[in-house]
C-alpha cells in the first residue's frame, strides 16, 4: 500500500462507505498517533467476531493503534483466534498456512526491499502459540537464524482455543484443559530465551496491563526490525473461554499473571540500545 | 435483549480520566467525547464484557459505568 492508495479520489467521497471516509479523515494514516488518544480517532481495526472480553482482541487493538507507519505495513497471520481480528483491519493481511508465517514473511520482506529499495516497508507476523512455537516452530527458528528483518509477535493464550482446548507447548505445567484431562506434563517453553539465543536483536515479554507500554514495545520492535534484524514480542493474551475466566475478571487475571510469570521483560543488543537512545532523545519515553 | 455498558455522563465528567476507553477490547466502541470530556458507548458494537466496569468501579472506585439490558432497536 502507501498513502496514495488510501486517499479517496476527489469527487468520490459521497460514494465511499462512511467507515472508510471516517478512516481517511479521522484515522491514523499519515499521522503519528499516541495510544492515549484511543477513543478520539477512527481505529484501523473494525468490528470483528472475537469473543466478548477477549484480551487477544485487546492486544490487537492496541497493536494497530501503535503501528509507526500503518500505510506501509503488512501483517501476516495464520490459523488461530488472532486472524479473526487481524483480517478486519485496514492494513493488508496475508493468511499463511498453519506454521509457515515466518517463511512467508521472510520472502515478503526480501521482495519488498527489492521492489521498494528507497522506502521502509514493515512486515509483522502475529500468530498464536500454536502457529509459532508448536506447528510453526521450525520456520520461526530458521527465520531468526537467518536474521530476517521483520517482527514476530506471539499472542500466547496457552491453549488451542479454536479447536476445543488442546494443550500447546506454551500451556503451563499441570494445567488441565477440556481436551487435556490429565494435565500438562511438561514445562512451558521459554520462548523469550529461545529468541535471544537464536539471533533476535530485540526481545520483549509482557502482559497487556499498560497500553502505553504495549505501544512503546511494539514501536521499538518494528523500528529495530527495520534496521538490525529479527525482533520478538511474547504477549500473554488469556483465553477467557478455555480457562473459564469471567469476562469482567480478564484484566484482573492479566495483572495477576504479570506479578507471577509475565512481568515486563525487555532485552536488546547494544547497537539497538544505542539506536533507541539516539531516536528517543528528547521524546517522552516513560511507560 | 442483550447487555451493554452505559456511562453515567454527569458522574464521568468530573474525572476526565479515560481509563475505560484504553482498556476496552473492542475497537471504536467505548469512545471519548473531546468537548464534553466524557466516555460514551456505541451500543450496537458493545459485546457486554464489563471490563470497563472493572476498571471504573474496582480499580478506580469511580462507579461511572453500569451494565444495562437493551433491546434491539433501542
Amino acid at each position: 500500500m502507501g498513502l496514495e492508495y488510501v486517499r479517496i479520489s476527489p469527487g468520490f467521497e459521497k460514494y465511499m462507505p462512511k467507515d472508510y471516509v471516517d478512516l481517511v479523515q479521522y484515522g491514523q494514516f499519515g499521522k503519528q498517533i499516541d495510544v492515549q488518544q484511543l477513543g478520539q480517532f477512527k481505529e484501523l481495526v473494525e468490528e470483528h467476531p472475537m469473543c466478548a472480553g477477549c484480551f487477544m482482541a485487546y492486544f490487537i487493538r492496541i497493536f494497530y493503534a501503535s503501528l509507526p507507519k500503518p500505510e506501509d505495513t503488512i501483517v501476516i497471520g495464520t490459523a488461530g483466534c488472532a486472524r479473526l481480528a487481524l483480517s478486519q483491519a485496514a492494513v493488508p493481511f496475508i493468511y499463511g498456512n498453519y506454521g509457515d508465517t515466518n517463511a512467508v514473511a521472510s520472502g515478503l520482506k526480501r521482495a519488498l526491499s527489492i521492489r521498494f529499495p528507497d522506502k521502509e516497508k514493515d512486515v509483522v507476523v502475529i500468530a498464536g502459540d500454536g502457529g509459532l512455537m508448536d506447528i510453526g516452530f521450525g520456520m520461526t527458528m530458521h527465520s531468526w537464524f537467518r536474521r530476517e528483518k521483520f517482527t514476530t509477535i506471539m499472542v500466547d493464550n496457552e491453549v488451542y482455543g479454536n479447536t476445543g482446548g488442546q494443550e500447546s507447548g506454551m500451556t503451563p505445567k499441570g494445567v488441565q484443559l477440556k481436551m487435556a484431562p490429565k494435565g500438562k506434563q511438561f514445562d512451558k517453553i521459554n520462548a523469550a530465551e529461545l529468541a535471544k539465543v537464536s539471533g533476535c536483536v530485540y526481545v520483549a515479554k509482557l502482559a497487556p496491563t499498560n497500553p502505553k507500554r504495549i505501544a512503546k514495545t511494539v514501536r521499538r520492535a518494528i523500528l529495530a526490525a527495520r534496521h538490525f534484524g529479527p525482533t520478538f514480542i511474547h504477549a500473554y493474551t488469556s483465553c477467557n473461554i478455555e480457562y473459564s475466566i469471567p469476562t469482567e475478571k480478564v484484566l484482573e487475571d492479566a495483572r495477576k499473571r504479570e506479578k507471577q510469570d509475565f512481568g515486563f521483560y525487555e532485552w536488546m543488543t547494544d547497537e539497538v540500545k544505542e539506536f533507541f537512545e539516539e531516536i528517543e532523545k528528547g521524546q517522552e519515553v516513560k511507560a | 435483549m442483550y447487555y451493554v455498558a452505559d456511562v453515567d455522563e454527569k458522574n464521568c465528567a468530573k474525572y476526565n480520566c479515560k481509563q475505560c476507553v484504553l482498556f476496552c477490547p473492542e475497537p471504536n466502541t467505548l469512545m471519548y467525547h473531546d468537548s464534553k470530556h466524557v466516555a460514551w458507548v456505541n451500543y450496537s458494537r458493545c459485546k457486554g464484557c464489563a471490563i470497563c466496569v472493572y476498571v471504573c468501579s474496582d480499580l478506580l472506585k469511580r462507579n461511572c459505568i453500569q451494565m444495562v439490558m437493551m433491546t434491539a432497536g433501542e
